[in-house]
């Protein structure tokens, strides 16, 4: 009886260990970015405080999402330093002219439409409600893609559970639903998916 | 220490009663199912730039403004415009989903000659042989556009005929042009001015009109109030949506609208509750009371309801004359808050029989709904974007879908007073596809094509300099400097609206009651297109959802 409890435990514990630590390592591809842009650098550097200077909601309300390379030539049209990503930058990519292909980490399946505009002017959410204090990191985060559907990491959020997450964690329909519920917004089927 | 069969089985045991408190199992359920929705065989829009643009649904002759959500230069959703003077940004459940139709499983991108592929080019050359050996038909279902203009003509040059087939909305206007000296299409309803609407079967809560029209007025003037400025009466079968929030219901049998017309006609007309004078109904209340299920009682209190709010309409689901006839009673024709004339211009159609023989080729548009089945001998072209089942055509010829033809919006068949819109093409269509307008062409070279019909319309609206412009400002049209420019507000999303014709100018006589008509039963939004054609939308939230009433839930 004692030898079964031992092996059913055993067997338990392996099982735990591969559904909480070997699962969430393996179900996720980590990739770089193409390059290493430091947001809080550029805040410094450039003067830049306000997240829309870049990340730009256009006249007709919709969300111009990551600033384009002519932006970025505006200050790097040569190199202004000694950095690999810096070369990279110029020599790949402000002077061939190809957009930076940044991999985007709030990646939502087509059918999906979120309006940033709504959410920022008559919401009045701030940006770091749902990205944290991104803008203000001096680092570069990895890419982390879910290996069986496609989407970031980013969506389920950190947590494999969902458990304990922070408010910015996820973007799962859940999460809209969640957000809508506490601030006593409703939203039909086509608010989001027209 | 030997590890046996019985620790193995023991050793899975834990193992899966671990996995049923990890997240293995719910994480990669969840996962599968997003997978699941982008396996490469279920089409996807391209990813791009977002822009939005400003159209109309011509999916049906009611025009509803369109502000369709671009990505990558396909159109990825559309909503409403709150700006426009009709629709109001309301959309039906089809208008809604529309964006999807390009991408149905049953699009057409291809020719097909006996449910056989085929090319347009063979069946140009059928087409041309039957033009030299007979006489042809073709069959419009939304008059009144350029391209309609284009049939015409061309069966004009041939020597054939042009018929329209026309919704129940339209087709109830039809009897009027026995009494009147104008077509019916000339005709629409006075709905912002009347009182009380009087409806035998029309859904006029549920997708009848131009979405947004009445729903909008009763939103307005009866959402809510116990004694509403608009009151709606639904004469109705069924507890239908309508039914349900209309300010009375009245059931009746079905198929006795015809006779309770009748009876309340007598009613009101022996008991002199309207000025008019006319042609007692040869109905006697009673039978009324027997085909209706009503008692005589409830029929007389119905009349005196209907006198006791005016300006009264009667509305009907279908052609019934006996319900047009009881709006000449309530002196609804041509009176404001009625029946009124709102186009002095307005084209006669003659109405398309199933039946047609004597003919070598039948044309029929992508306008026309798929259950028009001509009864013929001769050889059936017939142009459509989707395949909405078994068909008796011999040609199925894929046209233009959603959004990928230029096309003018006329004035829709209920409506007051006259408009016009143009919808440009937003979307390229795939490479088989051609429109009738453009098939025609090719056997006919001198026929004048599409934008320069717009282009002259345009130049006639302009040099008529009436109406007001709604587009982002309401601008009235002889402030506008040039053809030019109102052609650029068009294309921008702008409505011309007209000046609503002053009422009384409508002479209408009846000089016999006109003889009972089997009511056609009145169905709901669906009944022009096939079940198996409705976007995945449409079928997802208003039939599954039972948001909207389906023609089957109305008939169980």
């Amino acid at each position: 009886m004692r030898r079964n409890l031992v092996v059913f435990l055993f067997g338990l514990v392996v099982a735990l260990f591969v559904g909480w630590v070997a699962f969430p390592q393996a179900l996720y591809v980590k990739k770089h970015q193409p390059l290493d842009f430091l947001h809080k650098t550029h805040a410094e550097k450039s003067g830049v405080a306000d997240c829309s200077e870049c990340h730009t909601i256009r006249e007709d309300g919709t969300f111009a999402g990551l600033p384009p390379m002519e932006k970025c030539a505006g200050c790097h049209s040569d190199r202004i330093g000694e950095s690999k990503a810096e070369a990279t930058l110029v020599n790949d990519y402000i002077k061939t002219g190809h957009e930076t292909p940044w991999l985007v980490y709030s990646q939502q399946p087509p059918n999906v439409w979120f309006s940033h505009a709504i959410h920022v002017k008559r919401a009045k959410l701030t940006c770091t409600e749902c990205h944290a204090a991104y803008g203000e990191s001096d680092q570069v985060r990895l890419y982390e893609v879910n290996r069986i559907s496609g989407y970031s990491r980013d969506i389920w959020g950190h947590s494999i559970s969902r458990l304990r997450r922070a408010p910015h964690e996820g973007m799962k329909m859940s999460d809209c639903e969640g957000c809508h519920a506490k601030h006593n917004v409703e939203v039909g089927c086509l608010g989001c998916h027209e | 220490m030997k590890f046996t069969r019985r620790d193995l089985l023991v050793w899975g045991a834990g193992a899966a009663a671990g996995l049923v408190v990890s997240p293995v199992p719910w994480k990669v359920l969840d996962d599968v199912s997003i997978w699941s929705q982008n396996w490469p065989w279920i089409p996807q829009p391209a990813r791009g730039p977002v822009e939005v643009k400003q159209s109309f649904c011509t999916l049906c002759p009611n025009g509803c403004g369109l502000r369709v959500r671009m990505a990558g230069g396909w159109p990825v959703g559309v909503a409403g415009v709150s700006s426009h003077p009709i629709s109001r940004g309301a959309l039906c459940p089809l208008g809604f989903a529309a964006h999807q139709l390009n991408w149905h499983p049953r699009r057409l991108h291809a020719a097909q000659h006996h449910g056989e592929p085929s090319s347009l080019s063979e069946a140009q050359a059928a087409f041309a042989k039957a033009c030299g050996e007979g006489s042809i038909v073709i069959i419009d279902g939304y008059p009144g556009r350029a391209a309609s203009s284009v049939l015409k003509t061309f069966a004009e040059k041939q020597g054939g005929t042009y018929r329209v087939v026309t919704s129940s909305e339209s087709r109830a206007l039809a009897p009027y042009e026995a009494w009147i000296d104008a077509p019916s299409s000339s005709l629409g309803y006075d709905l912002e001015n009347a009182q009380t609407v009087v409806s035998f079967g029309a859904p006029m809560l549920d997708g009848w009109g131009t979405p947004g029209r009445f729903t909008w007025l009763w939103a307005e003037r009866a959402g809510g109030m116990t004694d509403p400025q608009l009151r709606l009466i639904q004469i109705d079968s069924s507890f239908s949506r309508t039914a349900a929030r209309a300010w009375q219901w009245v059931p009746i049998r079905d198929g006795s609208e015809s006779a309770l017309a009748s009876g309340l006609a007598r009613v009101l007309l022996e008991q002199k509750l309207v000025p008019a004078h006319g042609p007692i109904p040869p109905i006697a209340l009673s039978e009324v009371a027997a085909q209706t299920g009503l008692s005589a009682d409830a029929i007389q209190d119905l009349a005196r309801t209907f006198v006791s709010h005016l300006p009264v309409l009667a509305i009907a689901g279908d052609n019934d004359p006996a319900i047009a006839a009881l709006n000449i009673v309530l002196g609804s024709v041509g009176a404001r808050g009625g029946i009124v004339r709102r186009s002095k211009n307005a084209e006669s159609y003659v109405a398309a029989d199933a039946d047609i023989p004597n003919a070598r080729a039948v044309l029929i548009d992508g306008s026309v709904p798929w259950d028009f089945a001509p009864q013929t001998e001769a050889e059936v072209f017939r142009f459509a974007a989707w395949d909405g089942g078994p068909s008796q055509s011999d040609w199925l010829l894929p046209s233009p879908g959603f959004l990928e033809a230029l096309t003018d919006v006329p004035t829709a068949p209920t409506l007051s007073v006259e408009t016009y819109a143009v919808a440009p093409a937003l979307v390229r269509p795939p490479s088989e596809v051609m429109s009738i307008e453009q098939f025609l062409s090719v056997a006919e070279p001198t026929l004048i094509p599409v934008d320069k019909i717009i282009h002259s319309r345009c130049e006639e609206l302009f040099r008529k300099h009436s109406g007001t412009l709604y587009g982002q400002e309401k601008t009235p049209v002889a402030k506008i400097a040039s053809v030019q420019k109102l052609e650029e507000e068009f294309s921008k999303g702008a409505v011309w609206v007209d000046e609503p014709s002053p009422s009384g100018s409508m002479r209408c006589e009846l000089k016999e009651w006109p003889a009972a008509t089997p009511a056609s039963r009145v169905e709901s939004w669906t009944t022009e297109w096939p079940i198996a054609v409705l976007p995945p939308l449409a079928t997802k939230l208003y039939i599954e959802s039972n948001l909207r009433e389906a023609p089957e839930r109305r008939n169980a």
